[in-house]
């Protein structure tokens, strides 16, 4: 079962190191805003790495404002490398922002995902935003590496990324 | 709400305070934090002080880690900040002391208009200048470059987009650098960031950016006022805005590729952020020549919106820009890097200075001034906030003595964006803005909500400290009677 992004966020329980195509499990969207001056802080938390991305993605878009999906705009495989787990959250995070900025595209359902050392590649359904519905609220200018984490809680991972606004 | 800083916070004098180099291990330097014993407390608030100690780690960093008194908390540099390195030392360059916004800057252009001329057709002016000069989350501009005439235009600066006939001549002497860094190197400037800045030259953006039709409300030096061709009750735009999409992507790739450079170089640093390399290193060299070849790009985005600002005034009052003498006061950039000479122990040594949310602020003679603003310093703009005020200072002595010719950039945050909008929760900013005199149009939802006047320090108070402190000296205050917000 796919991850959804838009409308009910659905988390996903998956094998760490292996593409995550296994049970999932409905909860609510596990992301919060918080406050950081002039810019803005994501928390983020899912039972496993692979889980995050969808709840990050919903706090990205989030932070830019209330966007609309339109029509359905084919699929796309996201994938970055790098050698920590917080800084390829924010390399996918930053896939996201340039699709959305250039191309007036989000993610809507992440199909499955594979996050693991190095390596992180999700295969993603994308959309058009529907910008007339929509509300642009905020120009995310950037994801920084500042206060940037990723860490392992009782419940599995909570991540911490703040946005340049 | 954000952590308070509770390190020391040693006061020098009425304007300055010292966080000791002994801190934390590995600062290089002590901070030095410009405000007055109000503004301190604010800046306690919030975790930037830290940030200045922080900075203070970079390989390379002479006499202080600087803040001016609009410091807030940023991410690896705090906002407000000043680091000036020398390459001969193994100084640094970081692309987190310049931001994400590279030559993120102000523009002020004067006009003969009066606010008499202007309040009869103010709402007609707002409205045109909302439709004419494109704001807000992904509007493109007028006009779209091929990636061969970016690398053109980020080559030539402001003359290029002067000489496809957006502007007057008159305005590139007007410019910082004239509109144009030396050295830029285009050809390092990525695909990516090339397609992020196509559609995008001549857009005002969003967040803190904004176009405001100003009056001159109070003249504190008229002499000096008079040369800028400022006087009371003389209508003003300021332009706020920067690189847009194509700066972004010039710091995310040098970001980037800085991440591992420190050790390379065995540089320890406290935030990723603060990413860096030795000035004269590949990386160092690399980023500099992409980081010019964005600021270029941000003076021509400027140059377009000044364009575009003329034609809305010109369409509303009937009459041509030239008429309305709309000259170009100053532009000046307030996140940036420049190679700059000073005196340091004696001896006249080249720096690399990086502005983060702080102003350059020549004082009167310096060589990289217009022949007309030579005697009098250069002009530095520092906009306030949309209810309040904005000031035009000029560069005084003591910036080059203090503060590697910087000053402030505006008034700087004091509540979060979140805390901005939970404080408007049953108001209406933009009746509010309204009942002050001041007509509002924002693209955004709550755009007006966190920009509201109360989420921002008092800029009287800020750029009063620079005044006593004698980095710059007070010319003009200008308040709004119009703004666009993205």
């Amino acid at each position: 079962m796919p991850l959804y992004v838009s409308g009910i966020c659905i988390l996903g329980i998956a094998l760490p190191g292996r593409a995550s195509r296994v049970t999932y499990a409905p909860v609510e969207p596990a992301y919060e805003l918080f406050d950081h001056t002039a810019d803005m802080g994501l928390r983020i938390r899912a039972v496993s790495l692979e889980a995050l991305l969808v709840p990050a993605t919903s706090a990205l878009y989030a932070a830019i404002g209330t966007l609309v999906p339109g029509e359905t705009a084919g699929a796309r495989r996201i994938e970055v490398k790098d050698d920590e787990a917080a800084y390829l959250l924010r390399d996918f995070l930053t896939e996201l922002l340039v699709m959305f900025e250039r191309e007036s595209r989000m993610v809507t359902t992440i199909d499955s995902a594979e996050f693991r050392d190095g390596f992180l590649a999700a295969e993603c359904r994308l959309s058009t935003v529907d910008v007339p519905r929509s509300v642009l609220q905020r120009e995310v200018k950037a994801i920084t590496y500042h206060e940037l984490a990723i860490k392992s809680t009782s419940g599995g991972f909570e991540a911490t990324v703040i946005v340049d606004i | 709400m954000a952590e308070a800083y509770h390190g020391p916070l040693e006061r020098i004098d009425d304007t300055r305070w010292r966080i000791p180099r002994s801190y934390k291990e590995g600062m290089r330097v002590d901070g030095l934090i410009y405000a007055d014993d109000v503004l301190i407390e604010a800046i306690r608030s919030d975790k930037s002080p830290e940030q200045v100690a922080n900075v203070a780690f970079l390989p390379g960093i002479v006499r202080y880690s600087l803040a001016m008194p609009d410091i807030h908390w940023g991410y690896g540099f705090c906002i407000g900040g000043v680091a000036a390195t020398d390459p001969k030392q193994g100084g640094v360059i970081s692309p987190g002391g310049v931001g994400y916004d590279i030559n993120c800057g102000v523009r002020l252009i004067r006009t003969h208009l009066t606010q008499n001329d202007v309040r009869p057709r103010i709402e007609r002016l707002v409205d045109t200048l909302f439709r004419t000069v494109p704001c807000g989350v992904g509007r493109g501009g007028i006009v779209t470059f091929s990636k061969g005439e970016l690398r053109k235009l980020m080559g030539e600066g402001s003359s290029y987009v002067v000489g496809k006939g957006f502007g007057w001549n008159s305005d590139l002497e007007a410019t910082e650098a004239g509109g144009l860094i030396p050295h830029a190197e285009p050809n390092l400037v990525s695909d990516r960031a090339l397609e992020r800045g196509q559609d995008q030259c001549g857009t005002l953006g969003s967040g803190n950016h904004f176009l405001e039709v100003q009056v001159v409300d109070h003249v504190d030096d008229p002499h000096i006022a008079k040369v800028l061709g400022l006087e009371a009750g003389v209508i003003t735009v300021m332009i706020h805005s920067g690189s847009r999409g194509l700066g972004y992507q010039v710091c995310e790739d040098n970001l980037k590729e800085m991440r591992h450079v420190p050790k390379k170089y065995g540089i320890e640093l406290p935030d990723p952020q603060l990413a860096c390399a030795p000035v004269n290193s590949a990386e160092g060299k690399k980023y500099l020549g992409s980081m010019r070849a964005a600021a270029n790009y941000a003076w021509c985005n400027r140059q377009i919106m000044t364009h575009l600002t003329r034609q809305a005034f010109s369409e509303v009052f009937e009459t041509p820009a030239e008429r309305l003498g709309m000259h170009l006061v100053y532009d000046v950039a307030h996140n940036i890097a420049k190679m700059e000479p000073y005196d340091v122990d004696g001896r006249s040594i080249e720096l690399c200075v990086h502005r983060k949310g702080a102003t350059r602020a020549f004082p009167p003679s310096h060589p990289e001034l217009p022949e007309r603003y030579r005697g009098i310093g250069q002009p530095v703009l520092v906009p306030g906030d949309m209810g309040r005020a904005s000031y035009v200072l000029v560069g005084r002595e003591g910036a080059m003595r203090d503060t590697f010719g910087s000053c402030c950039h505006g008034a700087g945050r004091c509540m979060s964006r979140g805390a901005a909008i939970r404080a408007s929760k049953g108001r209406s900013i933009q009746r509010e803005l309204l009942d002050r005199g001041v007509i509002a149009r924002a693209r955004g939802r709550t755009g007006l909500e966190e920009e509201q006047p109360d989420a921002y320090k008092d800029v009287t108070q800020v750029v009063s400290v620079l005044h006593a402190a004698g980095i710059a000296h007070k010319v003009a205050r200008l308040k709004p009677v119009g703004v666009i917000k993205g």
